[in-house]
């Protein structure tokens, strides 16, 4: 089953293309990467699937996205009473992780109960015992649970990019969309991050962005390569190729253009 | 020698400016100090005479100001209440639709009117709304009302430029993360953006009053200028600013002319007292203590 499909999608920002035309299957339960060159449109492919781009002025959607949280496939453009989802709640159901932390400016406890109020509707006394097991699950839960009216902003990094990831998972969804989740962070807190969502992944679908090959190549059941704005290749299970080849074919990709993109 | 030649330019260079800020602050502290001296007499005059009564009689040697201070407090007060929360909600309209197609003649219209001279939203408002409040309230329409409606418009567009400059840096600063958890811009501002901008609230707050309390053309042209304290919104008031405008244009030297020194020493106090509490906050905003 594909958690999200892209049909010949096409972004552009004032007129300026951005990405073009792009076909993308991307499996359930399983971890893709995207890879290419900075402005190659990597971010931009991950926030159609959240509706993100939009919040932008001068964005420009064409195509269909269509995902699947397990009770059929729903075109994300629909309106709610077409039996599409309404922006909230498609924002809950598909998390998003950016490059650098982004806690809201309060404690680290209403920087997850806030959303869940506010988006998810979870009612008040639920919200304690959901809090604490989002902590627990990124590893949280003990190192904060005397701490958690602290402000969000005097975590280490590392803890404020596993908070962000427990306000996702506290909201319950099955898509989480990735965008160089550890690039902010250090080698070690990068791994921890990297092995808290290698344990998660299997009840997930993630999509990630990633500018390391090593990252690529330890996570990814397939690798998506982004080039100009298309996707010009796929790599099924990288784990297979050693880095050097994994570059090769990567690099490759770039020089072999046109006919590469007919086979993702 | 040429050291020594560069040496001097730079010095020269070095005591233009600072010249420049003494002359600057010589001339404040002159004008303070002429102020207060020459409104010395009246402050202490306490018989018929006295500045501190609520009876503005001239003719009768009697030039109390009290109800042309309490005309400045009520006019520039109302026109705060009522500019306030207009200026936050426009201002929450321009930071949370970044595509709305009327975004920018919006803004420009907002940067236009803080350009425009007071003497052209008074001699449009003689025309435009005196006729409807005299409509709705009866009387000659140049009272409380129609100067604090005027008066509105004069700073609610500066207010709302202050708020927007405060609170959209940290609305998107919030943005593409905030916006990815499902909540909207809307939510993220009153939510985490507001609670931490009280201060930037208060600023514009602060201007807002200020600008209102030393304006003289509005409350000159619409307010009606009896030197009473008004009953309700359909009667007349003098604020000090107009009183002073008035009393120079009729009168030279004489008792009536003295009380002005009073009166412009009072309208000094409450003007410099506002700037200096915008001062602090500012400061306090410039460091962060906000976040505190």
């Amino acid at each position: 089953m594909n958690a999200v499909s892209l049909e010949n999608v096409s972004v552009s920002f004032f007129d300026r293309p951005i990405l073009q035309a792009v076909n993308a299957l991307f499996p359930a339960g399983r971890i893709s990467v995207l890879v290419g060159r900075s402005g190659s449109g990597k971010t931009t492919l991950l926030r159609t699937v959240n509706r993100l781009n939009e919040e932008f002025p001068g964005c420009r959607t064409s195509g269909t996205i269509t995902i699947d949280c397990g009770g059929g496939p729903c075109n994300i453009y629909a309106r709610p009473n077409e039996g599409g989802l309404s922006l909230p709640e498609l924002r809950r159901r598909v998390g998003m992780l950016f490059q650098t932390p982004n806690c809201f400016p309060v404690s680290v406890y209403r920087n997850i109960a806030m959303p869940l109020a506010l988006t998810a509707g979870v009612n008040a006394n639920d919200i304690p015992d959901k809090a604490r097991e989002a902590l627990a699950a990124v590893g949280l839960w003990e190192e904060l649970k005397d701490r958690l009216d602290m402000p969000a902003e005097r975590l280490s990094g590392g803890q404020q990019q596993r908070l962000c990831l427990a306000r996702l998972l506290a909201l319950n969804p099955s898509i989480l969309l990735l965008d160089e989740p550890t690039a902010s962070l250090d080698v070690h807190a990068a791994r921890q991050i990297e092995d808290l969502l290698l344990d998660l992944a299997p009840r997930y679908t993630v999509i990630m962005v990633s500018h390391g090959l090593r990252q690529a190549r330890h996570m990814a059941d397939q690798i998506l390569i982004c080039e100009k704005g298309r996707l010009t290749g796929i790599i099924e299970d990288p784990a297979r190729l050693d880095e050097e080849h994994l570059a090769e074919r990567i690099y490759a990709s770039d020089a072999t253009d046109a006919d590469a993109s007919t086979r993702v | 020698m040429m050291p020594q030649a560069g040496a001097h330019t730079g010095e020269s260079r070095a005591a233009l400016p600072a010249l420049a800020a003494g002359l600057a602050l010589l001339g404040i502290g002159l004008l303070f100090a002429m102020v207060i001296i020459a409104a010395l007499p009246a402050f202490l005059d306490h018989g018929a005479g006295s500045v501190f009564t609520w009876s503005w009689r001239p003719y009768r040697g009697e030039f109390g100001i009290l109800a042309m201070l309490s005309g400045s407090v009520i006019l520039s007060v109302s026109a705060l209440l009522l500019a306030w929360p207009l200026a936050l909600a426009l201002c929450f309209w321009i930071i949370t639709s970044p595509r709305s197609p009327f975004l920018v003649p919006v803004r420009g219209c907002l940067r236009l009117m803080t350009a425009v001279p007071t003497v052209v939203y008074g001699f449009a408002a003689v025309f435009l709304i005196t006729p409807l409040v005299r409509a709705g309230l009866g009387g000659s329409g140049f009272c409380w009302l129609a100067a604090a409606l005027v008066l509105t418009l004069l700073v609610l567009p500066t207010m709302a430029l202050i708020m927007e400059a405060g609170l959209a840096p940290r609305l998107s600063a919030l943005c593409p993360g905030g916006l990815a958890v499902g909540l909207d811009r809307m939510e993220l501002l009153w939510f985490f953006v507001l609670p931490l901008s009280r201060k930037t609230l208060l600023a514009a707050a602060l201007l807002g009053l200020g600008r209102a309390f030393g304006d003289t053309l509005v409350p000159l042209m619409l307010a009606g200028n009896a030197p009473q304290i008004p009953a309700g919104p359909g009667d007349s008031l003098r604020t000090l600013t107009a009183h002073m405008a008035l009393v120079t244009a009729n009168e030279v030297g004489g008792a009536a002319y003295n009380s002005l020194f009073a009166a412009g020493a009072l309208l000094l106090a409450v003007t410099a007292l506002t700037s200096l509490m915008l001062r602090r906050i500012q400061a306090a905003l410039d460091t962060g203590a906000e976040q505190q």
